[in-house]
C-alpha cells in the first residue's frame, strides 16, 4: 500500500475513532449499523468482485449469524459477546461450507439463482418452525443481557442505553477494522490473486493447473464466514431477528450496496454498505414512496455509474491525473 | 371422490396462470439473455388494469362484453412492457448480466409505487365476470365455470404459443436469434426488433395471466413480488428458455402446491425451494432447458 | 329473530355479562367540546412532536390508512383548539410500517434521537410491538400503541412496562369473542375447520377460539385446518378442503386484502350455504374495502374493539358524533384502527391536562405516566380503561353478523345481532401468572380459561 493510501486510511479510522464522541448516540449507532453491513459487503464482494460469482442468497449467512446468537441467547443463556461470535462464527462456517459444496459447481445465472433458492429454504424452516426461532415474531437479544470482553462490561441501568451504543460501537469498530485488514490481505494474497485469475479467464486457470472449484468453494467458506460475523454483530443492535432478515430482498439489498459503492474494487462495497445505510433510514424517514425513491436510485446507478461511487471517483481521479501529466509534458 | 376433481380442476387453472407468466419469463430468457426480475409486476399490472377497466365500465356493458377487457389488459401491459424496454432495458444489453438483474430489480420497486400511486391501496376487484358465468355441479359441488373457461384459454395459449414460435417465419426468427444472437445477425435479422418484441410478448403473457385471475382473486399491492419467486421456481424446474418447461414445471409446482396444502400444509413453501433446488443440482439447466 | 330464540340466546350469554344488542350510556369524552379547565402555570408554545408507524402501503394499508385518518382528526380537532393545553399544536411524522421490522426499529430510534418526538403512537403488526416496545422502554419514550394486540408485547417481550401502553383491546379476546358469538348464534355447531394466516395472529386466533368453543359448546371437534401464508391471494384449494371436512363452523382470521379474496372465492364454492362462518376481523379494515357481494350472516369481526355501528348513535353520542365528524373529513366510515388512534390523542391529552391540574407547567413523562395508569377515558366505542398494572387497554369486545342494510355501499352489522361482552369475562385478571410462571401456555388467557371456566354440559 502507497504511503498515501496509509495515510488516507489512518486518517479515516481515526475519525471514525472520534464519531461517538463528536455526534451524538443516534448517529453512532447509524454508523454502527453501517459498519456491520461493510462487513457483510466485504464478505459478498470477495464472491463477486475478485471470483466473478453474483451470489442472490447472501442474506443465509446474515441470518445464520443472527440466529446463532438468538438462539444461544435463547436456549443455552449465554451472554457473552465473544462467546456468540465464536458460535456464529462455527455456524455461518459450516453453512458456507455445505451450499458452497452445492453451490460453487455452477456459474453465473445458476449460481445466483441457487444461492436464492438456497437462502429461500432456510428462510422457510425459520418461518415454520416458529416453537424454536419464534416464526414471524422472532427472538429477542436485549443488549441488556449482552456482556462484552468476557464479562467486563455489562449494560444494567437506566441509561444504559446510550452506555451500549458507545462501547458497543468500539467494538464493532475494532472488529470493522480487523476484518478489513484480514480481506485486504486475502485479496492481495497469492489465493486473492488466484481468485482475480479465476474470474478473468477460467479456461486459461483450469489450463494453468488451478483447481477452480476448490478455490471458488474457498472464497464461499470466507465470504460466508465474514457475512456471518456481520449478522452475529447486527442482531444485539437490532435487539431482534426475525425471518425478514433471511428474506430474498435483503440479499438484493447486499448485491444493492457493493454496486452502489463499485464492486470492481475493494475500498467500494464499503463506502457503498455505509451510503445505503443512511440512505435507506432516510427515505423511509421523508417519503412513504421509499420504494420508488431506492428503485430510482438503483437504475440511475447502474444506468450512469456502474463503476459505482468509488469506482467513478477513481476514474474522474485517474483522469485528472493523466490531465495534469498531459499539461506537463 | 369429487373434492379430488375438483382439487385438480384447481391445479389446473393455477397451472395456466402460472404457465403464462413463467413462459413470457422464459421467452425473455431465451431471446434476450435477461432475467427480468420485474416480471411479476407486468402480472400484477395486468390484474390491475383488467379489475380497474372492468371496475369503471361495468354499469355501461353487459357481463358478457366485460370480457374484452381482459385481453384487452394484457395488450396494454405488453404495450407498457415495449416502452420500458426501449427506455430502460436497451441500454443493458451488451452490459454484463449483473447489471441487467440490479437494473430489472431497480425496476420492481418502481413499479411497486407506480401502482399504488395510481390505484391506491383498496383491493381492486373484478368478479362480475365469474359471477355472470355461474357454476357448474361436479358431482354435487358447485364450481365456477369461469375456472373452466380459463383452463381452455391455458390451453389455447400454450397451443398458440408453440404455434407462434414452431410453425411462424417470426417464430423462426426468434428461435434463431435466442440459438445464436451473432449469427442472426449476421444473417440479416433485425435482432433489435425481435428483442424488443420477444420483451413485449413476455409482458403480454404476464398481463393476460394477471387479467385471468384477477376476476377470481383481488389486485392486491405486493402481488407482483409475491409471484416472482414462484415463476422462477417454475422455470428452474422446468428450464430457462423453454417454453414446454414452463408448461411442465407450472403442471409440477401447482400440483405440488395442491398436494401439500391437502395433506401436509407446513412443508407446503420448503416443498417448493427444495424441489427447485433440487433439480438444480442435478440438471441445472432444468428438465428442458438448453444450455446457454 | 324470534323471541324464544332470543331469550335461549340471552340466558346463554348471562354467564358472560354479555348482551345481545345492547345498549350503552351516554357521557361527554373525545371531541366534544365540553368546558375545559383552565390550563395552570407557564406552557410553552413549542409544538409537540408526535411520532406514528402504521402501514401505508401494501395489503395492510387497508387496516394503516383508517389508523392514520384516526389520527390526524384527532390532531386536527386537538390543534383546533390551540393544541395541547391550549398552546402546543400536535405535529406528527408519519413512516410506513411496511419497511419491515428492522426499518421500524430505526425509525423509532430516529424519530426519538434525532427529530425528538415527545409521543410515539400507531403500529398494526403484531410482529412490531414486541419489537419496538422494548425500544420504547430502551429510549424511555412514551408510547401508546394504536393495535399491535399480541399478548407476547406485555406477557414476554415488556413484562414490566413503564413507558409502553396500548389502548386496544388485547389478541386473545378476538379468538374468545369469535367463540361466544358463534356459540351464541349457532349453539348446535360441534364441527370446527379453521382458516388463519400462519403466523402469530392466526395460531393466537385458534387456539382461543377453539379453547373458547369447547368450553362454551359440547362435543367440539376441530376436523380441518388451513395455514396459507399471509398476504396470499389464492386460497381455492383451502376452500375446497374445507368443504371436504363438513364443518358445521369455520373460524376465519384473515384480514384485509386476504380476507377480500377469501369471500369471493367462497362464495363461488358455495362455502356460505354449507357451513357457518366466523371470522376475527372481516370488518377490520376500511369498511368500503368489502363488497356488496358479501353474504349476510356472517360473524364479521372487529378485532374485539370496534364498529362504527355500535353502540347506536341515538344511545352513545359521543360515537355518532365522531362518526359524523370522520365521514365529513375523510368521505368514509371509520374501523376500529380508526377509533384506537383517535382516542390514544385525546387519551394522550387528558392525562397531560390532569398532570398540569395538579403540577401545572407543561408535565413530566413520570406525571403522564401516572396519569395513563388506571386512566379511564369515554370514547367512541364505550368506556375505555388503561390498567395500571399491564398498560393494557380494556374495553368490551363486541362482534356481529354481517347484513346489508338500505343507506350504506357496504355490509354492516344487524344490529339485533350484535354481541357485546364485558372485558373482565375474557382476559385474564390482574396478577394471573404470566406464561414462563408456573404455566407453559402460549397466553396468561388461555391458561386463566382451562383453570377457570366450566365445560359445557351436554345439551
Amino acid at each position: 500500500m502507497s504511503r498515501r493510501a496509509a495515510a488516507l486510511v489512518a486518517g479515516v479510522v481515526i475519525v471514525l475513532a472520534l464519531v461517538p464522541v463528536v455526534l451524538g448516540t443516534y448517529q453512532t449507532q447509524l454508523l454502527t449499523y453501517g459498519l456491520t453491513l461493510a462487513i457483510a459487503a466485504l464478505g459478498f464482494n470477495l464472491l463477486l468482485g475478485y471470483t466473478g460469482l453474483l451470489s442472490f442468497g447472501h442474506s443465509a449467512f446474515l441470518g445464520t449469524g443472527a440466529y446463532t446468537v438468538a438462539l444461544m441467547m435463547r436456549y443455552l443463556g449465554v451472554s457473552s459477546l465473544e462467546l456468540f461470535i465464536l458460535g456464529g462464527v462455527v455456524s455461518s462456517a459450516a453453512l458456507a461450507a455445505l451450499l458452497g459444496v452445492v453451490c460453487v459447481r455452477h456459474t453465473r445465472i445458476f449460481f445466483a439463482i441457487l444461492t436464492l433458492a438456497l437462502s429461500q429454504v432456510l428462510w422457510t424452516l425459520a418461518y415454520k418452525f416458529f416453537w424454536i426461532t419464534g416464526g414471524t415474531d422472532g427472538l429477542r437479544v436485549p443488549f441488556s443481557q449482552l456482556t462484552l470482553l468476557g464479562g467486563l462490561i455489562n449494560f444494567p441501568g437506566a441509561d444504559a442505553f446510550a452506555r451500549f451504543i458507545t462501547y458497543y460501537y468500539y467494538y464493532v469498530l475494532v472488529l470493522f477494522c480487523v476484518c478489513t485488514a484480514l480481506m485486504w490481505l486475502i485479496v492481495n494474497s497469492p489465493f486473492g490473486k488466484t481468485l482475480q485469475a479465476i474470474r478473468d479467464n477460467e479456461t486459461r486457470a483450469r489450463f494453468l493447473g488451478v483447481r477452480i472449484w476448490r478455490y471458488r468453494w474457498l472464497a464461499f467458506l470466507v465470504s460466508g464466514i465474514f457475512t456471518g460475523l456481520a449478522g452475529i454483530l447486527w442482531v444485539p443492535l437490532n435487539g431482534l431477528v426475525t425471518p425478514d432478515v433471511l428474506y430474498w430482498p435483503q440479499s438484493g439489498k447486499i448485491v444493492f450496496f457493493a454496486v452502489l459503492g463499485g464492486f470492481r474494487n475493494f475500498a467500494g462495497p464499503i463506502v457503498g454498505a455505509v451510503i445505503f445505510n443512511y440512505l435507506e433510514v432516510y427515505a423511509v424517514a421523508v417519503t412513504q414512496y421509499w420504494q420508488i425513491t431506492l428503485g430510482v436510485i438503483l437504475i440511475v446507478l447502474v444506468t450512469f455509474l456502474p463503476a459505482g461511487i468509488v469506482g467513478t471517483a477513481e476514474r474522474l481521479r485517474a483522469r485528472l491525473k493523466k490531465k495534469r501529466a498531459e499539461q506537463f509534458s | 371422490m369429487e373434492i379430488v376433481a375438483l382439487q385438480i380442476l384447481n391445479s389446473l387453472f393455477y397451472a395456466a396462470v402460472l404457465f403464462l407468466i413463467a413462459a413470457g419469463l422464459s421467452l425473455i430468457f431465451g431471446v434476450m439473455g435477461i432475467v427480468n426480475m420485474a416480471h411479476g409486476m407486468f402480472y400484477a399490472l395486468g390484474a390491475y388494469v383488467a379489475a380497474w377497466s372492468v371496475g369503471v365500465a361495468g354499469s355501461a356493458l353487459a357481463p358478457a362484453a366485460l370480457f374484452i377487457f381482459l385481453p384487452l389488459a394484457a395488450v396494454a401491459v405488453g404495450v407498457i412492457g415495449l416502452a420500458i424496454e426501449s427506455t430502460l432495458i436497451r441500454p443493458f444489453y451488451r452490459r454484463p448480466e449483473e447489471y441487467q438483474l440490479l437494473v430489472t430489480f431497480g425496476l420492481l420497486l418502481v413499479l411497486e409505487d407506480v401502482i399504488r400511486l395510481v390505484w391506491g391501496g383498496t383491493p381492486l376487484t373484478a368478479s362480475a365476470l365469474v359471477d355472470s358465468l355461474g357454476l357448474v355441479q361436479i358431482g354435487g359441488l358447485p364450481y365456477p365455470v369461469y375456472n373452466i373457461l380459463m383452463i381452455g384459454v391455458g390451453v389455447i395459449a400454450a397451443a398458440g404459443i408453440w404455434a407462434f414460435v414452431y410453425r411462424t417465419k417470426f417464430g423462426v426468427l426468434l428461435r434463431a436469434t435466442a440459438q445464436d444472437r451473432r449469427m442472426a445477425a449476421a444473417l440479416g435479422i433485425d435482432v433489435g426488433r425481435i428483442y424488443v418484441l420477444a420483451f413485449g410478448l413476455g409482458c403480454f403473457m404476464a398481463g393476460l395471466a394477471g387479467a385471468i385471475v384477477v376476476p377470481t382473486q383481488a389486485a392486491v399491492l405486493g402481488m407482483g413480488v409475491e409471484v416472482l419467486v414462484i415463476a422462477f421456481v417454475v422455470v428452474v424446474i422446468g428450464g430457462l428458455g423453454s417454453l414446454e418447461g414452463a408448461l411442465v414445471g407450472a403442471l409440477i409446482v401447482s400440483a405440488l402446491r395442491t398436494i401439500t396444502i391437502q395433506f401436509w400444509e407446513e412443508i407446503e413453501l420448503a416443498a417448493l425451494y427444495l424441489i427447485a433446488a433440487i433439480v438444480l443440482l442435478i440438471r441445472p439447466t432444468g428438465l428442458f432447458g438448453r444450455k446457454t | 329473530m324470534d323471541k324464544e330464540k332470543l331469550e335461549e340466546r340471552r340466558g346463554f350469554l348471562k354467564q358472560f355479562g354479555a348482551t345481545l344488542g345492547a345498549a350503552g350510556l351516554g357521557a361527554a369524552g373525545v371531541g366534544s367540546a365540553h368546558a375545559q379547565a383552565k390550563p395552570k402555570g407557564n406552557i410553552p408554545d413549542r409544538p409537540v412532536k408526535v411520532g406514528h408507524i402504521t402501514f401505508l402501503t401494501g395489503p395492510a394499508e387497508l387496516l394503516g390508512g383508517p389508523g392514520q385518518r384516526g389520527h390526524i382528526l384527532a390532531q386536527e380537532e386537538i390543534n383546533a383548539q390551540g393544541g395541547l393545553l391550549g398552546k402546543r399544536k400536535i405535529e406528527t411524522i408519519f413512516a410506513d410500517e411496511a419497511a419491515g421490522t428492522d426499518a421500524n426499529v430505526k425509525e423509532l430510534r430516529r424519530m426519538k434521537l434525532s427529530e425528538n418526538i415527545g409521543l410515539f403512537t400507531g403500529v398494526i403488526s403484531s410482529g412490531n410491538t414486541p419489537a419496538l416496545g422494548p425500544v420504547a422502554e430502551e429510549l424511555k419514550l412514551l408510547t401508546l400503541f394504536n393495535d399491535g394486540c399480541t399478548d407476547f408485547l406485555f406477557d414476554k417481550a415488556v413484562p414490566n412496562p413503564k413507558y409502553t401502553f396500548r389502548v386496544t383491546n388485547i389478541q386473545s379476546a378476538d379468538g374468545i369473542t369469535a367463540a361466544i358469538g358463534a356459540a351464541t348464534h349457532w349453539p348446535k355447531a360441534r364441527r370446527v375447520a379453521s382458516i388463519q394466516p400462519d403466523y402469530s395472529y392466526g395460531r393466537n386466533v385458534f387456539e382461543h377460539f377453539v379453547l373458547a368453543l369447547g368450553k362454551l359448546l359440547p362435543g367440539t371437534e376441530v376436523v380441518s385446518e388451513s395455514w396459507p401464508k399471509l398476504f396470499s391471494t389464492d386460497f381455492t384449494p383451502h376452500i375446497t378442503k374445507i368443504l371436504a371436512a363438513k364443518p358445521d363452523v369455520l373460524v376465519v382470521g384473515l384480514w384485509g386484502g386476504d380476507y377480500v379474496a377469501f369471500y369471493k372465492q367462497a362464495l363461488r364454492y358455495g362455502l356460505f350455504d354449507k357451513m357457518k362462518v366466523a371470522t376475527t376481523l372481516a370488518f377490520g379494515g376500511s369498511p368500503q374495502a368489502i363488497g356488496k357481494d358479501h353474504p349476510d350472516g356472517v360473524l364479521a369481526g372487529v378485532h374485539a374493539n370496534y364498529h362504527f355501528l355500535y353502540p347506536s348513535a341515538e344511545r352513545w353520542p359521543i360515537n355518532k358524533s365522531f362518526v359524523e365528524r370522520y365521514h365529513k373529513r375523510w368521505k368514509e366510515y371509520p374501523s376500529f384502527e380508526a377509533d384506537g388512534a383517535y382516542v390514544a390523542l385525546y387519551l394522550y391529552k387528558q392525562a397531560v391536562e390532569k398532570a398540569n391540574q395538579l403540577l401545572g407547567g407543561w408535565p413530566e413523562d413520570e406525571a403522564i405516566i401516572a396519569m395513563l395508569e388506571g386512566a379511564g377515558i369515554n370514547s367512541p366505542a364505550g368506556y375505555l380503561y388503561i390498567r395500571a398494572d399491564n398498560h393494557q387497554g380494556y374495553k368490551d369486545a363486541v362482534t356481529g353478523l354481517s347484513k346489508r342494510l338500505p343507506g350504506y355501499d357496504f355490509p354492516v352489522w344487524d344490529p339485533a345481532s350484535i354481541v357485546s361482552i364485558p372485558i373482565r369475562s375474557i382476559t385474564a385478571p390482574p396478577n394471573w401468572p404470566k406464561p414462563g410462571q408456573g404455566h407453559n401456555e402460549s397466553t396468561a388467557a388461555a391458561d386463566w380459561i382451562k383453570k377457570t371456566w366450566p365445560a359445557a354440559r351436554s345439551a
